[in-house]
């Protein structure tokens, strides 16, 4: 048993010392209700709920359910969410009691000035919880889409301190953090592989989802699992009220989701799926060809996902949550030379959750889940037929009770479990005449424990502070690893319109992505921390200032992060991954580091709404020479792929009327650090008349490529069909057709008579020109 | 291991990049998507560069050559001023001369070579030494591997029309249970001096001791005049082959890392081996 101590006993002490045992004088009350949206009756978490004049407020649960203690006697309340009319309500409070509120959609055909979302910002403004994104789908949507694609993962590449993986796609980049360590949550159940098409889209379906948090740092007590973040994505609950279609028809895919109530005001579900048809197309396409001599034929690739969600209200105190997710990429090809190929990947999640308020005081959040990820390629020639295929599968239990002990202290405790079952590579090669009979397969099991505590203590109206500790455990095999991870965050109201924050966490991730390609691909492989491979670990403080500006419409907030990280996975050169029963021997360990300025002004309120974000950012890596290797770039520290220097974000909505919304995003970058062939070589082989140059690369990614720029330009316009909404959604992707860096390469140029070597040049390619489409969305 | 399993490897590689291209083709069929470029690369010291195959019964040779930035001009610099000499098994020295040519068989260029036919058997070591005259150095040894005997050849025509039929072709042999074994099988169509037809490398990591069965998709016409070459080889030329194949498929493909070649020589870069193969011809028909 390795016992990571550092820490423990400071995290104890405060821990300890700092448990509520005060008493309180003065008669309060609580009060308790949910938030809905008046259009559905669907819940809205992360509403806002706030006494302005008493400078305190909460934000409402994943199940919309808030709880307010305050003083007896008069009091104005003031709701507020994204995307919904702020609402205030006079109240005298007597005795505790329960208060629920339906907000109105913001946007709606009536046409007024829409005011919304201030509360918001106030509530940002003081809560403790510093270095995190919330987005709604329903912002999202406005915005323009790469393919008309809206992508949620996408949207949050535009904040501060997030990164993509590279031109178009949905990886997520987070404070010098790797793809792999970003924990991706659905309705509370883990997702492996967040996307489709090779990176280009991400898993999550906009219609399915409300809304999405993304904590880059001060990481709350009850996440764990992944160094650098945590995307926290929830789904809708479908309309309580009555049945409804809504849909779109886009140019690469069309999305239908059918909702409605299951017993009204009781229960409601909502369905959704998409696919995309490319396949159509290249069907076409090859049949068309299939005369033509020597054609290759485009291969077959589709994707296709469902969400389902239902929930059912049990009784006043108790609802039952039950999500769905099933999506499979399918790419496949015959080729001319009798070779078929067929590949499938996609992940399966599923989570129940009943919520049971004991009081309105004390929650109880019980969540059983399980995710599977998987892969298959099967290869068939005549009598042969060859099989590899790979697959996490994990069932989870957590419970999580949150208690709101007195309006100076609310506790969150926590419990979970998870049983891993990692098939990190199957192979079969085999004929039907029995000549060939080939299998391997290498299992692991793993268990991963965890438990939690934290304390949101407010001092006073000007400090705060959210302290806990996170117990993690993790077993495969006889090898067992244990760590406490402190974590810590405090507020400090200099002023009623200025906050300075802190926060530190420790995160531990015991499970690995086995992957050499630097981008995350559908072969990627999940392991387990093993003997001779010890958990990743990482570290980091912020502090940051947050100002409330122009009457409470502007938020600027400025973070500074440093992170430090050990136990980083990378691979030997030539490592082999497929079919490896001994890949322990393939990982290299190495150090992080990342650091960095964020700065951030958004606005949320008005017709015109949107964000400005400027980070600068440094990441770096190091592994050293190990295990009879010579480490990475020779032992010495380099920039990771993923590392840029700048990167400026504005974005801007603007309601032109009733009918029409203006959407803009312009995006700047540094280059990407990329490593191209310092020299060349010839090698002549042992036979053939052919001379091939060989490359030789020089320190990793010491070359930085051109910087990245765009504009995209959007517009929602409204129809006014007889039944039911529509919209026409328009997008231009890269509006001034920027020719961005994707990559660069080297090539021979050859006399086009004698086919001899002319020259060597440097080519570089871009991915996306200027792509303008256009979306029809339904509703009825 | 089947046949099918290079192939799996080599597309799931590509595979990202091709689904990546085939929807660009799709969707922007003419946009021009490329440009020249400039760059400005570090400059670094030039490295020997050694090739030498060794093979018993042939009048050793090898060449010399040196690394050159990438965008240098690709007329190569024939370096006068290198000594070779080979170490036998017998710890013999023999010095090569430098005689520039061609060799007619193989139709490869050659710097240095050695005055008689090589005596080798499997199991003999043998060592290298390359000097120049501005103190680069480098040194190899090598051993040479059992030969591994194919076993059979066949193939199978597929069931269409005579211009389209087509054959796939089945190498089987028997994988020594003893050892850790790394091959290479090279088919050349009517002759070998030409390009092989199908060149790829294994291990029997998966399959130490077994019948290993290696093919080819249909690509075969009738009367197909086939030179199957079955080399066993030692694991630093496998790795040397591997790593070479790293480090080309990283040029031009961004999902790749940069891989440095693993030479089987030390002091510069290249590869020093003794070849251990058994070679069949075959008629398609």
């Amino acid at each position: 048993m390795r016992l990571y101590l550092s820490a423990l006993q400071f995290s104890l002490f405060v821990f300890l010392s700092a448990l509520p045992l005060l008493a309180h004088a003065q008669q309060r009350f609580t009060l308790s209700g949910v938030v809905r949206s008046a259009a559905d009756r669907s819940v809205l978490p992360g509403a806002s709920v706030a006494v302005p004049a008493l400078g305190t407020g909460v934000t409402a649960d994943s199940a919309g359910f808030y709880s307010l203690t305050l003083p007896a006697g008069r009091h104005q309340l003031a709701i507020s969410f994204i995307g919904y009319q702020s609402q205030t309500r006079e109240l005298n409070l007597v005795k505790s009691q329960r208060l629920s509120f339906s907000l109105p959609e913001a946007s709606n055909e009536l046409g007024e000035v829409v005011i919304e979302g201030t509360g918001t910002l106030e509530q940002k403004l003081q809560t403790t919880q510093m270095s995190v994104e919330h987005l709604n789908a329903r912002d999202a949507k406005l915005l323009p889409a790469l393919f008309g694609e809206v992508d949620l993962l996408k949207t949050l590449q535009l904040k501060p301190g997030v990164q993509n993986g590279g031109e178009g796609t949905s990886g997520l980049f987070v404070r010098g953090g790797s793809a792999d360590q970003n924990l991706f949550l659905l309705d509370d159940a883990l997702v492996y592989n967040p996307s489709h098409l090779f990176g280009l889209f991400s898993v999550f379906n906009s219609d399915a989802i409300q809304s999405v948090d993304l904590y880059k740092g001060g990481f709350p007590a009850q996440y764990g699992g992944r160094l650098s973040s945590v995307v926290d994505v929830k789904t809708r609950d479908g309309n309580a009220q009555k049945f409804g279609v809504s849909g779109g028809l886009g140019l690469i895919s069309s999305r239908l989701t059918v909702e409605g109530p299951i017993v009204k005001d009781k229960g409601s579900f909502v369905l959704s799926g998409r696919r995309t048809y490319f396949d159509v197309f290249t069907r076409q396409i090859n049949k068309l060809n299939e005369d033509t001599e020597d054609y290759n034929p485009i291969p077959d690739y589709y994707f296709y996902d469902f969400n389902a969600k239902a929930n059912y209200k049990l009784g006043e105190k108790d609802q039952l949550f039950l999500t769905g997710y099933y999506g499979r990429d399918v790419f496949g090809f015959n080729s001319t030379g009798g070779f078929n190929f067929d590949f499938t990947w996609g992940n399966t999640v599923g989570s129940l959750r009943w919520s049971h308020a004991f009081s309105p005081k004390l929650f109880l959040n019980t969540t059983v889940s399980t995710t599977r990820y998987q892969y298959q390629i099967a290869n068939k020639l005549d009598q042969f037929g060859f099989s590899l295929s790979s697959e996490i599968r994990d069932y989870a239990v957590r419970s999580d009770l949150d208690y709101l002990l007195n309006d100076k202290h609310t506790i969150k405790l926590g419990v979970s479990a998870t049983n891993h079952r990692f098939n990190v590579g199957r192979l079969s090669a085999s004929s039907t005449d029995g000549s060939l009979n080939i299998g391997s397969e290498t299992v692991y099991t793993g268990q991963e424990a965890s438990a939690y505590a934290s304390d949101n203590f407010k001092v006073s109206d000007k400090l705060q502070f959210d302290y806990g500790l996170r117990l993690t455990g993790f077993q495969s095999g006889t090898d067992r690893f244990a760590a406490l991870e402190p974590r810590g965050a405090l507020r400090y109201s200099l002023t009623p319109k200025t906050s300075l924050k802190a926060s530190y966490a420790m995160m531990y991730q015991y499970v690995h992505l086995v992957s050499n390609s630097g981008a995350s691909l559908p072969t990627d492989i999940w392991y387990p921390s093993r003997l001779n491979v010890k958990p990743q670990r990482s570290q980091q403080v912020a502090t940051g200032v947050s100002f409330l500006l122009g009457q409470g419409k502007y938020l600027l907030t400025n973070e500074v992060y440093y992170k430090w990280a050990r136990n980083q996975v990378d691979f030997r050169d030539g490592a082999q991954l497929f079919g490896n029963s001994d890949l322990d021997a393939e990982f290299l360990f190495g150090k992080g580091w990342a650091y960095g300025n964020e700065l951030y002004l958004e606005k949320k309120a008005g017709r015109t709404t949107g964000w400005v974000g400027y980070s600068l950012a440094w990441t770096q890596r190091q592994f050293p020479v190990q295990r009879g290797s010579s480490g990475v770039n020779n032992g010495k520290v380099f920039y990771p792929t993923y590392d840029r220097r700048h990167n400026i974000t504005v974005v801007g909505l603007h309601q032109l009327n009733t009918r029409i919304n203006l959407t803009a995003s312009f995006v700047f970058t540094s280059g990407a650090p990329t490593t191209l062939p310092s020299g060349r070589f010839l090698l002549q082989d042992i036979f053939g008349d052919d001379v091939e140059a060989v490359p030789i690369y020089p320190d990793r990614n010491t070359y930085r490529m051109a910087s990245y720029h765009r504009i995209d330009l959007g517009m929602v316009y409204k129809l006014r069909p007889k039944h039911g909404e529509s919209d026409l959604t328009f997008s231009v992707y890269n509006a001034y057709n920027r020719r961005n860096p994707y990559f660069i390469y080297f090539e021979q140029v050859r006399n086009k008579e004698t086919g001899d070597v002319t020259n060597f040049r440097a080519r570089q390619v871009s991915l996306f020109p200027v792509i303008p489409s256009v979306t029809y969305n339904f509703k009825f | 291991m089947t046949c099918l399993l290079p192939l799996t490897y080599t597309l799931l590689k590509s595979l990202r990049c091709g689904a990546v291209a085939g929807l660009l083709c799709l969707i922007f069929t003419g946009c021009n998507l490329q440009k020249d470029i400039d760059v400005e690369l570090p400059a670094v010291p030039s490295q020997l560069v050694v090739e030498c195959y060794l093979e018993p019964g042939q009048v050793p040779r090898l060449t010399v050559s040196e690394t050159v930035p990438y965008l240098s001009s690709p007329t190569p610099t024939l370096l006068t001023d290198v000594s070779v000499v080979l170490t036998l098994p017998s710890g013999q020295k023999e010095a090569f001369r430098f005689t520039p040519g061609l060799d007619t068989l193989t139709q490869k260029f050659f710097t240095h070579k050695g005055k008689n036919p090589l005596v080798a058997k499997p199991g003999d070591t043998f060592k290298l030494d390359v000097q120049d005259t501005q103190g680069r150095h480098v040194t190899g040894t090598a051993t040479m591997p059992a030969l591994v005997p194919i076993d059979s050849i066949r193939w199978k025509f597929n069931d269409k029309s005579t211009e389209e039929r087509r054959a796939y072709l089945l190498v089987k042999f028997q994988d020594p249970a003893a050892t850790a074994d790394f091959y290479r099988l090279q088919i050349h169509k009517d002759s070998i001096s030409k390009d092989p037809n199908r060149d790829f490398e294994l291990d029997d990591r998966l399959t130490n001791g077994q019948l290993m069965t290696l093919g080819t998709s249909y690509r075969y016409s009738t009367n197909d005049t086939l030179l199957v070459t079955l080399y066993h080889i030692d694991q630093p030329y496998y790795r040397f082959l591997q790593s070479v194949n790293d480090a080309q498929n990283a040029n031009g493909n961004p999902f790749a890392q940069p891989a440095a070649v693993r030479s089987t020589v030390e002091g510069g870069v290249g590869v020093f081996t003794i070849l251990s193969y058994n070679r069949k011809q075959v008629i398609v028909r």
